[in-house]
């Protein structure tokens, strides 16, 4: 949560491009968590600290031609979508959407007439800052996010750690915008369960 | 009207405001008479805020120094 701490967008960008080695060391810490994430969905565990290297490399060896038509967090996650592709692991865990549409029929939060079975009770750990300082949520959130299927697990990690636009995330991952939002939906809906139970339960 | 099941499916088009219009008139009926709907949505909203600003993993020692490394020699050629 140090992002706040960064300098304005094109200062940031201006600075980076005039070594300022002590402000790029503070973007490698801010931004690598979320291009870790996308190089592991894309690219697969084994390699996704490799592709992360290779990432900040071509980031460092462009950063003179970067022009800010977007934020330097979308190009990085870009440039990190882009390597991981060419490195895109064989073994897919996909979901189909066929899949997802079987687990609307099972979903035990509603009954038949899909009303909520056992109502949806309030957060006791509510705010973005408290749930982000609770460690043991945090752990089983990190957990949750490596089990989604491997299309889900993308779209969440561009779209919501990464911060890219769906348009880019589409042509990214080469699907349509339909189904981009399906997938999205499934991941968040899955990731809201996960702290709802663990609010609930205390259980990961 | 809208079940709780199909509202809740329509909560990340909804937060994105992807939402044809008669769709989220629809969704905001449903919305004001339904707490435990209204929750999901507050809560798919954290959820997203939360995961936007999580650090989950960090670079190691030696990976920050080398790219810092790697940084300056790039820069000091320009």
């Amino acid at each position: 949560m140090t992002e706040d701490t960064l300098p304005p967008e094109d200062e940031l960008v201006e600075r980076l491009k005039n070594n300022d080695v002590v402000l790029f060391e503070r973007v490698v810490k801010e931004y690598h968590s979320a291009m870790f994430g996308v190089a592991y969905s894309i690219a697969g565990p084994a390699i996704a600290d490799e592709v992360v290297q290779e990432a900040w490399v071509s980031a460092i060896n462009a950063i003179h031609k970067f022009e800010g038509r977007s934020a330097l967090k979308s190009w990085l996650i870009r440039i990190t979508a882009n390597e991981a592709k060419t490195r895109l692991r064989k073994e897919s865990r996909s979901v189909s959407l066929e899949a997802v549409d079987e687990n609307w029929a099972t979903d035990t939060r509603f009954t038949e007439k899909g009303h909520w079975a056992g109502g949806n009770p309030e957060w006791d750990i509510s705010s973005p800052d408290d749930l982000l300082a609770a460690d043991e949520l945090q752990d089983c959130v990190k957990k949750h996010m490596v089990k989604l299927p491997d299309n889900q697990q993308q779209i969440i990690n561009l779209r919501d750690v990464g911060g890219l636009d769906m348009d880019t995330i589409c042509n990214i991952l080469e699907i349509t915008a339909s189904n981009a939002r399906v997938l999205l939906h499934r991941a968040r809906d899955k990731m809201q369960q996960v702290v709802a139970r663990f609010q609930r339960t205390g259980e990961c | 009207m809208l079940s709780c099941k199909h509202t809740i499916a329509q909560g990340t088009d909804y937060l994105d405001k992807e939402l044809s219009f008669w769709r989220k008139v629809e969704m905001k009926m449903h919305l004001m008479i339904c707490v435990n709907c209204r929750r999901y949505v507050k809560q798919l909203k954290q959820t997203v805020v939360m995961l936007s600003k999580g650090q989950f993993k960090q670079p190691s020692e030696q990976q920050v120094e080398q790219l810092k490394k790697e940084y300056q020699e790039v820069s000091s050629k320009q």
